[in-house]
Order: structure tokens, then sequence, then C-alpha cells
């Protein structure tokens, strides 16, 4: 495997973003929903502990985290749409293990998902949100966002090896991505939810990247922001290895 | 099935017989069921790295990305080869000119015809110059000068690298032109094998006749079907049949449906194509065989250029 390769997958993938950049802003769309309007009213309200913060900068994470993942669930999609295409067939026969094609797209989408944190900041800062803008901040939210989303790319590549159609993958990515946001600590925190969706909520990869963001955006808890990224990137490691496993799947 | 160093192989064979499926064997996508295959010498399973060092691919569906320029897909295409740095910028821009696209380079894919992009797939396959090209209907779709100018491409890269090719296609006169060597395969075997004219001289020295009828084919058949002399090829109208003598024969069959009351429209009379071979060897008329594929597929790169 050659990281010089993998990052070749990364490159295509900004390209492809650089000549065609709707999906940054059509994406921003529903979190702008989140926080301008839900995130404003519950603020309001004060409905939801959030302990020492307000629940617009509580929020701003989770819904982040959403957007991203989203993304980067979507990205499955692009590879059954390369499979149809006969683009997957020609990669499979370039010089390239099926490890170093996997982890490139899985970082290609974490790549794409990674625009988000960018376009949310700029939507939530005017709100009044209290973000820390440090640079330690800002550089661990975007490996944590990074680090997740490549796992989520991998997942949805590995979903994308069982489900053969779009209509079918489509399906199953509402099924996914939905209750992994519910059921985790994106929009209220875990400790308020009946003990059944905690305990999901602890096996939810979002709850540990959300998890470090908050740490790190919002309480300046750098370690406590680390550790949950190193969390992410075991369940990262194993879904871009089972993804590549199953990447001769999709085209058989 | 075997293959030479330096030969242009083509493959031929009706929808379903498995000609896409041998490719992508042979260019390690899918491992074989049963049997086994090498290129170069290399295993297809075992070595399977190793064999995709040394092979060029252009699918038979669409393998660059149409939401990049031409130049972009080579680049990344470069990139993903491992061509270093210093010598990836002129790869690039030689294979460009190779194929005449130095200056459509800057322009989005899904701009380009159909003959373009094949240049551009062709290109990105050639650009590591392969010692074996694996071509799965290198020309479907396009009009007759695109495919010309594709296939000049592809003899010319042949010609200075002693390549050897293998082309899936369903295009008769293309195998009868550019191959050194034809493979028939039906139902997962090979039919036959030659060059193009020993394999027409399967269907002996003989002619064909082809027979257009107004009405009753079936009675013609049944009526030809008794003449000595006389080997139907197609029993669909027209009517193809082949004649051991010729002169003779054509009088004969002539006699046999004018008496036997079938009113024929238009007869004419040529030497055996691989046509004919691929007639007998299959039991389909080719374009039977391909149309069904041949639609689907053209419509599908359609499809993908558009953006889907």
């Amino acid at each position: 495997m050659s990281l010089r390769k993998v990052l070749v997958f990364v490159e295509l993938e900004l390209r492809r973003l650089r000549h065609d950049p709707t999906e940054v802003f059509t994406r921003a769309v529903q979190p702008i929903l989140w926080i301008g309007v839900f995130g404003t009213a519950m603020n309001r309200i004060r409905a939801i502990p959030t302990g020492s913060v307000d629940y617009l900068t509580y929020i701003t994470p989770g819904v982040l985290m959403q957007s991203t993942s989203f993304i980067a669930m979507a990205y499955g999609i692009m590879l059954v749409w390369e499979r149809e295409s006969g683009i997957l067939k020609k990669v499979l026969t370039l010089p390239l293990s099926h490890f170093t094609i996997t982890l490139g797209r899985s970082f290609a989408g974490a790549a794409r998902a990674l625009t988000q944190l960018f376009v949310i900041l700029m939507v939530a800062l005017p709100l009044g949100v209290k973000i820390i803008l440090a640079p330690e901040a800002l550089l661990l939210a975007m490996v944590a966002v990074f680090v997740g989303a490549a796992g989520l790319t991998a997942l949805s590549i590995l979903l994308a090896a069982f489900m053969k159609t779009r209509e079918r993958f489509m399906g199953i990515i509402q099924a996914v991505t939905m209750p992994l946001f519910f059921a985790s600590n994106a929009i209220y925190p875990v400790e308020i939810m009946p003990l059944p969706i905690r305990l999901i909520s602890l096996g939810n990869p979002l709850t540990y990247v959300i998890q470090a963001l908050r740490d790190a955006l919002v309480y300046g808890a750098y370690f406590d922001s680390l550790y949950n990224i190193c969390i992410v990137a075991l369940f990262s490691a194993g879904m871009i290895t089972l993804a590549s496993v199953a990447l001769r799947r999709i085209i058989e | 099935m075997r293959v030479d160093e330096g030969e242009v192989r083509g493959v031929l064979g009706p929808n379903g017989a498995g000609k896409t499926t041998m490719m992508r064997i042979l260019t390690t996508q899918l491992r074989p069921t049963s049997g086994e295959a090498w290129v170069l010498g290399y295993h297809v399973v075992r070595e399977a790295s190793r064999v995709r060092r040394h092979i060029g691919y252009v699918p038979q569906e669409f393998s660059v990305w149409s939401d990049l320029t031409g130049y972009e897909n080579l680049r990344i295409y470069a990139k993903l080869y491992g061509i270093p740095g210093d010598r990836r910028e002129r790869v690039v821009w030689n294979m460009l000119d190779f194929m005449d696209l130095r200056e459509a380079a800057g322009r989005l894919v899904k701009t380009y015809s159909g003959g373009m992009i094949r240049r551009l797939e062709l290109a990105a396959a050639l650009m590591v110059s392969p010692s074996v090209l694996f071509l799965d209907e290198p020309t479907i779709g396009l009009d007759p000068r695109a495919r010309e100018l594709v296939w000049s491409k592809i003899l010319e890269y042949v010609k200075e690298y002693n390549a050897t090719v293998v082309f899936n296609t369903h295009y008769m006169d293309e195998a009868e032109r550019y191959a050194n060597k034809v493979t028939v395969i039906n139902r997962g075997a090979v039919v036959a094998e030659g060059t193009p004219e020993e394999l027409v001289k399967l269907v002996g020295e003989s002619s064909v006749a082809r027979i257009c009828i107004d009405s009753g084919v079936e009675k013609a058949v049944q009526l030809l079907s008794r003449v000595p002399g006389v080997v139907l090829l197609s029993s669909k109208n027209p009517l193809v049949v082949r004649l051991d003598d010729a002169e003779r024969g054509m009088v004969q069959v002539m006699k046999v449906l004018v008496e036997g009351g079938v009113s024929v429209e238009q007869v004419s009379l040529r030497n055996p194509t691989l046509e004919d071979v691929f007639i007998k060897l299959t039991g389909k008329t080719f374009e039977e065989a391909e149309a069904e594929s041949f639609r689907a597929v053209s419509a599908a790169r359609r499809a993908i250029r558009k953006g889907g």
C-alpha cells in the first residue's frame, strides 16, 4: 500500500468538488434548519439540560456530525454508480491493492464530508454559538470529523457491496443514518435517554465523534477529545478493513 | 485458448457466451469458478498484482470520470499507476497528443463525443505502455469514422510496442479486418479458433446465398432441407444457405422453391464471410446475438455520459 496512491483518491474527490460544489451547499440546508430553527427554539425554552453551555452551542457539534455522516454514508452510492458505469472495474485492474482502493475511497468521502465543518461554522458563528476557535481546537475537530467520516464512508462501501441497486442502497442509508443520529448524543445528552437507547448510543460511533468535537470546540478539553478520536479510529480501522475484504463483491 | 505475443486476437460469441466474463477473469477482477488462466506467465489469481502491472484494460461500459476534464482523468490515472512525478506530465500530454485530444484536454468529459471518450479511455489504458491490452467492445456505439480512428490508434500502438491485444467485438468486419486470429466462443467454451481466412474455410469452399422470401418461410425451409448439396445456415427470413456448387445449386434451389409455390423476392450470391461462420457455429445470426446487448450498452454509455 502506498499512501501517495491513497491520497490520489482524495485529489480526485476535491477536483470533482471544485467542478461541481453544489453538494457543499445543498447539504448545508438541513444543518441550517437544525441550528437556526430547532436549536434557537429549544434554546429559548431551555427544555433540555445541557450543563454549563447553552443549547445552541451544545447541538452544533451534533448537527455538524449529522451533516458529515450523511455525506459519508451517501458516498457508497457513488461506488454503486461506478460499478454500473465500469469505472470500478477499471480501477480494480490497476496496480493497487483492494485495501489501498478502499482506504483511498474512504478518505475521499471524508474529505468531501470535511467541507461541512467550515460551512456549519460559518452558519453557527453569526447565530451566537460559542465555539472555541483556537488552532488546536479546530485541528482536533478536523481530525475527529475526518476519522469519523472515513469510517462511515467505509461502512457505506460495505453496504454498497451487499446492496446492488441504487434504490435499495438509498433505502438502507435512510434506515441507518437517522437511527444513528437519534441514538447518539447529537441533540440531547445521553443521560436523559431511556436505558436501551443509552446502551445503543454507547456502541454508536457518532456518539464518540460528537463527544470529541464537543470536547475540542466547546469545552476546550483537548486530551478528552483525543481519547474519543482514538475510539473512533478503532471503529474506522475496522470498517475500512471489512470494506476492503468486501470490495470484490461489489463488481461480482 | 492461447494467445501468442504480439497477436491481435478478436473474440466473438453470442450475447451471454462468456466473452466479458473471460476478459474480467483475465484482468483479475473476477476469480474463475473453475479452470485456470495465465497472462504473460503470471497466474491470474495467485499472481494477480503482477498481472495488473502489465495490462491495460478498457471495459465496455465507461472508465473515465465524466465530471473531470480529460487532462485531469489522465493525471489521476497516471498517479494511480504510479508514474513518477518528473515523467507524469510528459506522459499525460504525450497520450493526449497521440489520441488527438490536446485541444479538448481542459474540457469536462461529459462534453466529449463518444469517439473522444473512447480515445481518452484508451489513453488511460496505454499510458504505462502495457504489454497486453484487453479491450471489451472497443468501438461499441461509435459511428464508422470514429470506429476507424479508434482502431488506427490501437494498431499504431501495437506496431510501436509489439503489444498483444485481446478484444471482444460485435462488429464482424472489425474482427475480419483487424484481428490476426479470431476465437469464437459459445456457452463458455471455445467452438472455433483460427485466422479469419481459416475460419471462413470452415464454411467450406462453397458459396453462400441469401434468399428473401415473400411468404411461406416454413415451407421453404422444409423444401430446401431435402435438396442435396444445400445446407441451411439460417432458417429465418432472409434464408441463408450454403451451396457446395454455386451455379448448379442455385438453379436447383430456385426450381424447388418455385415448384413448391414459394414466392421469392430477391436472391444474392456471395463468398462466405466470418458472419456465416458465426451462424454455423452458434446457430444465430450476429445481429440477433448482439442486438440486445448492443442496445443496452449503447444506452448505458449515453446515460453515463450525461451523468446519469
